[in-house]
């Protein structure tokens, strides 16, 4: 046997304990969202038939399609507006020495390390009297807020590594700032941006306080308030449709990490250090 | 664009963002939180620290509080036990490494939210999958109500807690052991070191950093963690699984003290704002060497 073969056994025998129990959940949901609304109440592992039947009655009715809906238009707005507001910001920091430059850096740090939750009542207040209960857009502005540290952070920490030379040929070769800058720079800028943009998508796809606070009728939820929903404060719980509603909510996100992580890790190394 | 002015250009979109929906809140919970305040919000007199003090005489508010240490610390440094060794096996190079990575990473894209109710499920006293699995692995005889008892739910909710922040843990440690060139083990082997040597020698104090600032971020999060209280119990029963940021939420949103919330989010700010400076003297000796 080969060592390293032997190294892999080993490996995977150590790791299986917890693999197990983080898969645990991901088992029930998928199981359970695959039994008849009597046999999801049997706790045994395999249900006796598949009840694929589960998915096209819990979209019909748990109004999970709307709040797919209204997931994807705040996630995929307020990444664009993070992103917009960011590269500037990480551009400046990394390219320009100037007064107040470590000022704002420390402020983005201490903007996050206050969650949403400590703010929630104080931005409660402001959204409700500002009669703004329930859009959406409110949401994008709030996640963009609470996500622009972390990017500008990522952002700068990688646009670091991006050599200035390159720039400089291309003034030298008589191109203004923003040529250069549209032409030279953010092109090679292109991969942080994507794994910054995937990873703020993440955060406001998931998000679950701000969003149950501010959004109060059944049309503006968001998945994670929705499924929720299925759940608290009733008697009776369809487990096998709120089972198969995490699955929807849960598996377009986990593939697109799945796909992801790499890069997360080396974006988080370099980002973790500056 | 002249250069003078260039760069405060580009940073004021985002500072104006950031710093309107930080500090326009933090001024309104801060009024909040010294005056009479009826349940729509409305301001009325002056009443200075009264809602601090009619807090610290809540025994729940007390209760919270302690619980919340104890969370924290519980949650942190399971974490980071378990996070290390799990790092150093998938900083390794084995078949199916890629694999391992993705299901250790597995819950960190998965909202907590979701995870929270699908354990909810899983600990159903009757139907939960749990009680069925520990039965048919002989480790117990009867179901256990797992949510019914602060006894059994908390530690359940720390065990979640710490399952969740595996990934993110294992991720910062996995950036710092790839900084670790590997001369250094090649000429700590030649020299005759063995691999507890090694890893107790080069390993852990190259990792030290990282180990920090994981303990200072893994501290914020959980501190701060929401969904899987709310999702599991929603504190109960009768408050004996709740944490601050549960209690600031009952207390606002339930019986619409918005007042003594307020005070609760200025003590959460305060205890954040150590952590946050702790935070920031790592990371600037981090910067500088």
């Amino acid at each position: 046997m080969s060592t390293k073969l032997k190294r892999s056994i080993i490996f995977w025998v150590l790791l299986s304990p917890i693999v197990v129990v983080i898969l645990f959940p991901y088992a029930v949901m998928t199981i359970s969202s695959l039994k008849s609304a009597q046999e999801v109440l049997n706790p045994n592992w395999w249900p006796s038939e598949l009840h694929w039947q589960n998915f096209p009655e819990m979209w019909r009715t748990s109004g999970i399609a709307p709040a797919l809906a209204n997931s994807l238009y705040v996630s995929a707005l307020s990444t664009a507006l993070t992103i917009l507001v960011s590269i500037p910001a990480a551009y400046a920091l990394s390219r320009y020495q100037f007064t107040g430059r470590d000022v704002f850096r420390q402020f983005l740090l201490v903007s996050q390390m206050l969650s949403p939750i400590v703010l929630v009542i104080g931005l409660f207040r402001l959204v409700a009297g500002a009669g703004m209960i329930d859009s959406l857009n409110v949401l994008v502005v709030i996640y963009t807020a609470f996500n622009i540290a972390f990017c500008v952070w990522m952002l700068q920490s990688y646009f670091s590594t991006i050599p200035r030379d390159l720039e400089e040929a291309a003034w030298m070769e008589g191109a203004s700032r923003w040529r250069t800058l549209a032409a030279v720079f953010l092109p090679l800028a292109v991969p942080a941006m994507v794994v910054t943009a995937i990873f703020t998508f993440i955060n406001a796809w998931n998000e679950f306080v701000i969003a149950l606070t501010m959004l109060r009728t059944e049309g503006s939820y968001t998945l994670p308030i929705r499924v929720f929903s299925l759940v608290a404060g009733r008697y009776t719980v369809d487990w096998h449709y709120v089972m198969a509603a995490a699955f929807v909510a849960s598996v377009p996100v986990a593939v697109l990490f799945a796909w992801l992580q790499r890069y997360l890790v080396r974006g988080l190394s370099i980002g973790a250090v500056k | 664009m002249p250069r003078a002015t260039a760069p405060y250009v580009l940073i004021f979109p985002s500072f104006l963002l950031a710093s309107a929906i930080i500090l326009w809140p933090l001024k309104e919970i801060v009024s909040l939180s010294l005056h009479d305040v009826n349940r729509f919000g409305m301001l009325r007199d002056f009443i200075g620290l009264e809602h601090f003090r009619v807090l610290f005489a809540d025994p729940d508010f007390i209760a919270a509080t302690w619980r919340t240490l104890l969370w924290t610390a519980a949650v942190v440094a399971g974490t980071l036990i378990i996070s290390v060794p799990i790092a150093l096996i998938l900083n390794e190079d084995f078949y199916g490494r890629g694999i391992a990575r993705i299901l250790i990473m597995l819950p960190w894209a998965i909202s907590l939210t979701m995870t929270a109710i699908v354990w909810r499920w899983a600990l159903n006293g009757e139907s939960g999958m749990l009680n069925s699995a520990l039965r048919g692995l002989g480790l117990i005889d009867t179901n256990i109500q797992w949510l019914a008892q602060a006894a059994t739910a908390f530690p359940m909710q720390i065990f979640i807690g710490i399952l969740v922040s595996i990934p993110f843990t294992v991720t910062i440690f996995l950036g710092g052991l790839s900084s670790v060139p590997d001369d250094l083990y090649e000429a700590a082997a030649t020299e005759g070191a063995g691999s507890w040597d090694q890893f107790r020698l080069i390993t852990l104090p190259l990792l030290r950093p990282f180990i920090n600032i994981a303990f200072v971020l893994n501290t914020i999060y959980v501190f701060n963690s929401f969904p899987i209280i709310w999702a599991t119990t929603q504190g109960g029963p009768a408050n004996s699984t709740d944490i601050l940021v549960t209690y600031l939420y009952k207390t606002g949103f339930r019986v619409g003290k918005l007042g003594e919330a307020a005070a609760v989010s200025l003590i959460m700010f305060a205890i954040l704002l150590v952590f946050t400076i702790i935070y920031v003297r790592l990371a600037m000796r981090e910067a500088k060497a």
